[in-house]
């Protein structure tokens, strides 16, 4: 028999979760959009819509304090960031092309040496994800291998059902604990039926001809054509959920400042620009040909993972309307 | 506070000297202030470490010194950029921080019995000087050691008093170059681009390696002439250096194509060099 | 609101009309590309998403043939002259697509000598609107999703071009939505008026989409990327996002041309063009400036004039 848990007590889950001193993160409205942000009560959960920016920052926040510094009587001192009061946390009602992201995101966080601000938040997260029931043209996390009820990456998965409860699937220990700690809020039952689920208007991509096709194809006119077009401004990152690039800067004096690590973007032409002035990728082409083959070539190389959930976000965010979704369809068509 | 390691916290080492090599690059030797830290750090010749001036950030280069110098370090670097501006203001006595030993390293132990050649230009004879003074503490497991070494003018040349050093000893080659109109009267060095002294110099590639570094432009008319002297790809080895923040393959700017320069190299065979994507 | 409602406030364009002028553009610029009058025109092409449109530079008059204008064709195509976006662009003279508001951006940029009139084969659009935010947009022209530049554009009818594409629909007055916030926003005492716009800049990310979409934002070294000495903060955080905004607001006055593409392109709906009006209130006030289809040799604030006012000389 599966748990079920009805929307009502979904919120009560929220609130009593928030009365434990949990730091509850979730769809919520924010003026004119929808963000993952701290939820003060259940009623703050917004379900129904993809959030602007993806749930990553949870994990991997847009700017952070990764030490200060000073002088103390003359002296220079350096002081870590106390990771142990990180707070433990709930991510609730991430969609399932959210709840991945950190699963990809692991690796690049702990390969050799560890990330321990992005780990220590992964440590103490657990990750409620949802089915997806709506999406737009966007959308094409189908293509890439995820699905409206993927669970990839959750520790407990909703799936809605028609009569507005939730079918619940722990994934993993962390979910399970969730559930049994919270056990009044759910209850055994025969499920209703599901909801439809979002049916996003995709076909499939083979992502290992695609990624034939990137292993021969550094040089193509078709980095050159979207870099014709491209602006080189960083939206398309920042709201991805997969990508994780940062800088590092020091803000501040050297008498009292702080070392910060906040996220930075492939497309920017300064991002790998040498003291010297010699830059590397010092053309759009090559900028926007790096961000395709990072996600779909080099992360996969390394890590045996594609950097894309096909969330979309990029598609509707980039302000000349490159269309990741269209580029990739080319690449398959061009791969055979 | 019970927590691991954050590894974007650096070490605090004591400016303990300073060299001005030429009139924009400078040397600092470090120590470090923890007795711990200072007793137990270790590195091999090649890996590079993130220097603090704290207040304007963090900047990447090689560590100088051999590994074979106990007891301090040393980093060289051109006043270029906001980070190495600060540390050039910094004085004996002064506090930076240090994060490192990171990457990959020269691989000493293979070049045991071989004889060794080389080549730099400018400001990359750094990145080699730790490789040469390795070698040359262990001086008995090395056959013939030639180094070519070139700048753009006289007052560019670094390490003068160790060149001096270097073309003393008799167990050393060395052929020193100013480009062209860069020589003032009394130079002893050779009058010419480095690629093309070395191709004069001629050393045997038999049972040698070559070490490369150098700017990218001497790097490419130099791998050619190692080739006419017939170095094979992996007897040739250089260091490649881009833009770098996070140092542990996290903050993804130094990549070439999906070799993590911080992770993978900065060490590497021209062979590997010539197998990656293009674009450095 | 129904679309008989919608109809009535007259926000309910017509299809018939993008069509027409879409035809326009493509035959004049299948034209001028056949005659060799240009080597390539800057304009729309569909994109795969129903009803989006993406920029493209077309050389070619099978391309030209599939140019098209419609409610999605919202960005300002003069950035791609720019050396912003430098080599992208064939030798010789180039044809543009442009609504009214994008031929002030190439007005100023004339004035400020970074494009020439003679390069230029210009296709200026009568232009009815065009939506506000892409993804919303269902390929209708609705009250509900015109652009808020467009409730109050007075630049419907292109000034000074080549070649004029599709005839203006009759079109009814819209509420100035832009005009009332900002004037709400006028209103406030200091402190709220400090507070709404510093949560306003807590929201932005940094991604530089405001600036890399500006056809003005054309510096090789933008201020807010210098670091010696470090004018603007870079992590995205209150005091160097507050900074940015008000160095790029202040950098745009007198030369902003209104396409508020920089408001579109914020993927966290910073309202930037209230700025930008702002900005331009005082440019009227003080120098009597507005932007226009005309270019002007020399913007107010890159000149001095006797009668200019001082009163700020405290």
């Amino acid at each position: 028999m599966p748990q079920i848990i009805t929307e009502a007590n979904l919120r009560s889950l929220i609130d009593s979760l928030v009365k434990e001193s949990k730091l509850v993160v979730g769809p919520k409205e924010a003026g004119s959009m929808v963000l993952y942000q701290p939820l003060s009560n259940g009623a703050d959960l917004k379900l129904g819509a993809l959030p602007r920016r993806s749930s990553k920052e949870l994990f991997f926040p847009i700017c952070e304090d990764i030490l200060t510094f000073g002088k103390e009587d003359g002296v220079t001192k350096v002081k870590d960031v106390d990771r142990a009061s990180f707070p433990d946390a709930v991510l609730i009602g991430a969609l399932p092309c959210d709840a991945g992201s950190p699963s990809i995101l692991d690796a690049v966080f702990s390969w050799d040496y560890n990330d321990d601000f992005y780990l220590e938040r992964r440590k103490k997260s657990t990750i409620v994800g949802i089915a997806c029931t709506s999406c737009d043209d966007a959308c094409f996390c189908t293509a890439v291998g995820y699905a409206p009820d993927s669970p990839a990456g959750s520790d407990l998965f909703l799936t809605p059902l028609k009569d507005g409860s939730y079918a619940c699937n722990a994934v993993t220990e962390k979910g399970e604990k969730l559930v049994s700690a919270h056990g009044s809020l759910f209850k055994e039952g025969a499920a209703a039926d599901a909801a439809p689920l979002a049916a996003p208007d995709t076909a499939k991509l083979d992502l290992a001809k695609i990624k034939e096709w990137l292993n021969t194809h550094f040089e193509d006119p078709l980095w050159q054509s979207i870099a014709d077009v491209c602006l080189g401004c960083g939206a398309c990152a920042f709201i991805c959920p997969a990508c994780h690039c940062f800088d590092i800067n020091d803000e501040g004096t050297p008498d009292h400042g702080t070392r910060r690590k906040h996220w930075d973007a492939c497309g920017f032409g300064k991002f790998t620009n040498h003291a010297s002035g010699h830059n590397p990728r010092d053309i759009q082409n090559k900028r926007y040909r790096n961000r395709i083959m990072h996600k779909f070539k080099y992360y996969d190389d390394k890590f045996g993972k594609t950097l894309c959930t096909g969330c979309g976000r990029c598609i509707r965010a980039c302000p000349v309307g490159i269309d990741i979704g269209d580029i990739l369809n080319k690449i398959n068509v061009q791969a055979g | 506070m019970c927590q691991s390691k954050n590894i974007y916290l650096p070490n605090l080492a004591t400016i303990e000297a300073i060299v001005d090599e030429t009139p924009d690059v400078r040397t600092f030797r470090l120590v470090f202030q923890d007795e711990n830290v200072r007793e137990n750090f270790s590195f091999r010749a090649g890996q590079f470490a993130e220097y603090s001036a704290f207040g304007a950030g963090e900047s990447t280069f090689c560590i100088a010194s051999a590994p074979t110098r106990k007891g301090y370090i040393e980093c060289c670097f051109r006043s270029v950029g906001r980070v190495t501006e600060e540390l050039r203001r910094l004085e004996v006595g002064d506090t930076i921080g240090v994060r490192g030993p990171y990457g990959n390293s020269f691989p000493i132990e293979d070049f045991y019995g071989k004889n060794l050649v080389f080549v730099a230009g400018g400001i990359a004879l750094p990145p080699l000087r730790t490789v040469i003074w390795n070698c040359l503490d262990l001086r008995d497991k090395f056959g013939d050691i030639t180094i070519v070494y070139g700048a753009r003018s006289e007052a560019d040349l670094v390490y003068k008093r160790e060149l001096a050093e270097w073309q003393e000893r008799s167990d050393v080659r060395l052929v020193k170059c100013v480009d062209p109109g860069g020589n003032g009267p009394g130079f002893d060095g050779k009058v010419g681009f480095v690629p093309s002294v070395l191709e004069e110099a001629a050393p045997s590639a038999e049972n040698t390696i070559a070490l490369v570094c150098g700017p990218p432009i001497m790097i490419k008319f130099t791998l050619p002439v190692l080739e006419r002297l017939g170095f094979t790809d992996d007897a040739i080895y250089t260091t490649l250096e881009n833009r770098m923040k996070c140092g542990v393959g996290k903050c993804g700017r130094c990549n070439v194509g999906n070799v993590y320069v911080c992770k993978d190299g900065p060490v590497f065979t021209a062979g590997q060099v010539k197998a990656m994507s293009q674009e450095f | 609101m129904n679309a008989k409602a919608q109809k009535a406030k007259g926000c309910g364009i017509e299809p018939a009309y993008y069509d027409a002028v879409t035809q326009a553009i493509r035959s004049e610029a299948v034209k001028v590309l056949k005659e060799g009058a240009v080597s390539a025109v800057i304009g729309y092409l569909p994109g795969r998403r129903k009803s989006a449109a993406v920029p493209a530079v077309v050389t070619t008059e099978e391309e030209a043939g599939r140019l098209i204008f419609s409610p999605a064709c919202v960005n300002n195509l003069s950035l791609y002259l720019t050396k912003a976006k430098k080599g992208i662009l064939p030798g010789g003279k180039i044809g543009i697509v442009a609504k009214g508001c994008d031929l002030r951006a190439l007005a100023g940029l004339m004035g400020e000598s970074q494009i020439k009139r003679d390069d230029l084969f210009i296709i200026g659009i009568n232009c009815a609107g065009v939506q506000g935010a892409v993804a919303a947009g269902n390929g209708q022209l609705t009250e509900a999703s015109i652009a808020k530049k467009c409730r109050e554009c007075t630049a419907h009818t292109p000034e000074g071009v080549d070649f004029v594409a599709g005839t203006l629909p009759h079109l009814d007055g819209l509420t100035p939505l832009e005009a009332e916030e900002l004037a709400r926003i006028e209103a406030m005492p200091q402190a709220e008026r400090w507070a709404y716009w510093k949560e306003q800049f807590s929201r932005c990310i940094r991604c530089m989409a405001c600036r890399q979409v500006c056809p003005f934002c054309y510096c090789e070294q933008c201020l807010c990327d210098k670091n010696r000495p470090q004018a603007v903060e870079s992590s995205p955080r209150p005091a160097g996002n507050t900074a940015w905004h008000i160095v790029r607001a202040m950098h745009l006055a007198g030369r902003c041309a209104g396409c508020a593409e920089c408001e579109r392109s914020c993927p966290m709906d910073i309202p930037l063009n209230l700025l930008n009006r702002r900005m331009a209130q005082e440019l009227k006030e003080l120098y009597d400036y507005e932007a226009s289809m005309a270019p002007q040799e020399k913007g107010p604030l890159n000149q001095y004039k006797e009668d200019d006012d001082q009163s700020f000389i405290k």
